[in-house]
């Protein structure tokens, strides 16, 4: 009876143990990915039907069901949805096929055409046809090549040579980063690759669209792929009808092969985590953007999108991603705002900006308020930088510095930036002392040289409201160089205003959300780039106690384990005869 | 009695159980990629993974427990090893691992970390019932006008819904990476295959702002698109979005008399 019992109470205890542990363990690792599904350059073609008059017919009806919304129904990327894009559909009437393995000026072979139509076209609105098999992307390819009459006069059309590259080195890597300059790929790519040359904002091209150089830092969007091969194949074969010319002619082809090795190395994948972990600093927070203890911790990247979901809708944003990193120390938080941008033209109305938005409360569970400027239950704190409105207050400071008496600038710099946004409400009671006395704070100490941002509050996009100045307690300080903008955002963890301002607590998932405007692309107010929920976490330092209670746990299943072996080992169970 | 062949049952357990994991870890995300014919690997969900680590564990002791034999042979692989080299060198293994593992699971449970949040989403909330009575005003029109209609909405669909949804209505728009809750994919047959019209016409409408509180709205970015599109140009929409999808909606259940 006694051993029956016996049996049992291992048998649970066993049970439990092991279904514990595996408990904790799942527990542990909670699975949080975001996928990102870029559409990537497929080399791949398959299934080659030849061109009869009857696989264009069949191409013409499938182009009129899928194609011609973007492309038009006379091929000349004038479709229906046209305007909403950019860039705009190919023009399939002109020569303007960028993503071509021949020569600078010629058309692409059937097999380009296949690729790009397989493949889709990162950064565009062109989608991969993975619904279309592999005979009715070769018809459609038949019909689009109907609309230029120019396919069927120079039926030869020759591939550029792409074989024979050097792997990458060090060397090669430098070599090429010569010839980045050499050969004037930085009037257009600008220094650092960021698409920001010298003659990047004079190209237009026609209706006034400037030519944008892509920017090489971002491999996701390197249109044609982003292996060595895929850059080699650009620089070599040019992108037509565009400023980007062949280089054939004028490196050697292991010159371009350098050059290739160097654009892959500036480029980066994105790298996005759903939680964006605050680093805890002793002493000191960063001094500024550039403050080299920022490179020392990794950053997370949002993909962005336009904002689509008040009216009126923005449909083509010039950002794409962001990247952010965060760092606290006893008293204030601090961000860092990165994002490409290829300008630096900010007036009145149309400035780059960026703002960083909390809900201004934590909910239980996985409540929050609507990601897009809160709702009316549930509000949202914004902490809204103006590179404008900043250059502004930093000449204002300046001169106030300078004659060193009290004028009253402050006021109507409030002013201006209450008639940025609309829809704000009754933010107008700007007094000016306290204008002044936030600008003198700021200068002091820790934050040298930054402003005062604005803090808003909204819930829903049309009740925006400006905090009132005595609750203004973030500052703000930008820096754009080589096509990029760095701005450092910092905040108290813990203000005052409990009812309007996110108060940063350790261990907490806060959810933060950004936006991003480019100026130069007219971008303001509900015009901007967005990015939906992601959260923000204040990394808390391992206390000692962790330690001990894995050392006791590690004790205490060695007790455990012992003893049920010695039971065992005492009363073995009888193994039964039969 | 040291003639008796050792039992290895118990290794057997560890390593069924260590398999079970492996394949739920590892190779499930890979066969569903190719089942679903996604081209990324799909995660099992922690959870998903922790009941059937239990199961598999329970299983697996239900099985040594089936009868006296067998788990007395179980429990016999603690008993000594005598001069069984690689019993002594298992029973070691294990003696060891069982409390590093403990300890393990102890430190990354306390240390202080970020659970990852979890997030769901509820597919198909309930219709409302405004929206349960409304018609498509297009259901009983001739032929000729459907067609026309339906032209008139894909050209609709690509204007503004592309931009999420995809030019194939697939949920890979140009902006569909942006929003942490994909975009639907209109070509899956557990989307809009799966519901009436009417909802299709509740969700453009009101969008996610006009959804329940279990559905996560503040997630959703799906416009309200009741500020520009009139309630015919939706109805187009459907119509449209059905076709560029290549499936049907669920046609309502006849009336109950």
């Amino acid at each position: 009876m006694s051993k029956i019992k016996y049996n049992l109470f291992l048998r649970s205890v066993l049970i439990c143990v092991i279904a514990g542990v595996f408990a904790i363990m799942c527990l542990g690792e909670g699975v949080a990915q975001t996928s990102q599904l870029f559409r990537v350059y497929k080399k791949d073609v398959n299934g080659k039907i030849p061109e009869t008059s009857d696989a264009v017919a069949a191409g013409k009806k499938i182009y009129e069901i899928k194609c011609y919304y973007c492309h038009g129904i006379k091929g000349d990327g004038n479709g229906s949805d046209a305007p909403r894009l950019d860039p705009k559909p190919r023009n399939f009437t002109r020569d303007e096929y960028k993503i071509r393995s021949t020569g600078q000026g010629v058309l692409p072979t059937d097999e380009d055409l296949f690729r790009i139509i397989s493949s889709g076209v990162e950064g565009t609105a062109m989608p991969f046809w993975n619904t279309l098999t592999s005979a009715e992307r070769w018809q459609v390819i038949y019909y689009i090549k109907t609309f230029n009459s120019e396919f069927k006069e120079k039926a030869e059309r020759s591939e550029v040579a792409i074989a024979g590259g050097s792997a990458s080195s060090p060397d090669s890597i430098k070599r090429g980063q010569k010839l980045f300059k050499e050969a004037k790929c930085i009037l257009c790519h600008g220094e650092d690759g960021r698409g920001d040359g010298a003659l990047t904002t004079t190209l237009k091209k026609q209706w006034d669209l400037p030519f944008k150089a892509r920017d090489l830092t971002q491999s996701w969007m390197f249109k044609g792929g982003n292996t060595k091969e895929d850059i080699y194949r650009t620089v070599t074969t040019g992108l037509n009808e565009t400023p980007m010319g062949s280089y054939a002619d004028y490196l050697t082809d292991e010159d371009r092969w350098h050059l290739s090795h160097y654009v892959k190395s500036i480029s980066h994948d994105m790298k996005t985590d759903v939680v964006l972990k605050s680093k805890l600093v002793d002493g000191n927070l960063p001094s500024g953007p550039e403050d080299a203890a920022w490179g020392t911790i990794d950053a997370v990247e949002l993909p962005l999108a336009g904002q689509i979901v008040a009216s009126p809708r923005f449909w083509t944003p010039s950002t794409n991603s962001i990247r952010i990193k965060s760092l606290y120390n006893g008293e204030n938080i601090a961000f860092l705002l990165e994002w490409d941008d290829r300008t630096n033209e900010q007036d009145e109305i149309y400035s780059d900006a960026v703002a960083l938005q909390f809900p201004t409360k934590i909910y239980e569970g996985q409540q929050k308020p609507y990601f897009a400027m809160g709702d009316s239950g549930k509000g949202v704190e914004l902490l809204h930088w103006r590179a404008y409105d900043e250059a502004v207050l930093a000449a204002q400071r300046t001169e106030d510095d300078g004659i060193k008496t009290e004028t009253d600038g402050g006021d109507d710099l409030e002013e201006e930036e209450g008639t940025d946004d609309a829809g704000v409400e009754g933010s107008e009671a700007a007094t000016e002392q306290e204008v002044e006395e936030v600008i003198e704070e700021a200068a002091k100490e820790e934050f040298k040289g930054f402003v005062t941002i604005k803090e808003m509050n909204a819930k829903g996009f049309k009740r925006l409201s400006v905090q009132p100045d005595k609750s203004q307690n973030s500052k703000g300080k930008g820096l754009w160089k080589n096509g990029k903008w760095q701005v450092m955002i910092t905040r108290p963890l813990i203000t005052g205003d409990k009812k309007i301002d996110v108060q940063f607590e350790k261990g907490k998932l806060i959810p933060y959300a950004l936006a991003v405007w480019d100026g130069s692309n007219s971008e303001i107010k509900g015009q901007k780039a967005i990015s939906s929920w992601y959260y923000l976490t204040l990394e808390m330092t391992t206390p000692g106690s962790v330690y001990i209670y894995a050392i006791v746990a590690v004790f205490m299943a060695i007790c455990i384990q012992f003893w049920v072996v010695a039971r065992i080992r005492r009363f073995p169970t009888e193994i039964p005869s039969e | 009695m040291s003639k008796k062949k050792n039992s290895y049952s118990m290794m057997m357990v560890i390593v069924s159980v260590l398999i079970v994991f492996a394949i739920i870890k590892v190779i499930a995300p890979y066969v569903f990629m190719i089942l679903l014919a996604k081209d990324h690997t799909m995660p099992t969900p922690s959870t998903l993974l922790l009941w059937y680590m239990i199961l598999a564990i329970l299983a697996c002791l239900v099985y040594v427990s089936t009868s006296d034999l067998k788990w007395a042979n179980f429990l016999s692989f603690i008993l000594p090893a005598g001069d069984d080299k690689l019993k002594l060198l298992f029973q070691k293994m294990i003696v060891i691992s069982i409390p590093l593992l403990v300890g393990w699971f102890v430190y990354s449970g306390t240390v202080p970390g970020t659970a990852s949040p979890v997030e769901l989403r509820i597919q198909h909330p309930t219709l409302l019932q405004e929206f349960e009575k409304l018609e498509n005003p297009f259901a009983h029109a001739d032929e000729a006008t459907k067609r026309k209609c339906i032209e008139e909405g894909k050209h609709l669909y690509q204007q503004n819904c592309r931009p999420c949804h995809g030019s194939k209505a697939d949920g890979n728009g140009p902006f569909a990476n942006a929003f942490r809750l994909r975009p639907i994919n209109f070509t899956d047959p557990g989307t809009i295959a799966t519901v009436v019209e009417n909802f299709a016409f509740w969700r453009i409408k009101e969008g996610g702002p006009g959804l329940p509180a279990v559905s996560t709205p503040w997630d959703s970015a799906m416009p309200a698109w009741k500020d520009v599109l009139t309630d015919t140009q939706i109805w187009k929409i459907i119509m449209g979005e059905y076709v560029t999808a290549g499936v049907q909606a669920r046609q309502r259940e006849e009336m109950e008399h």
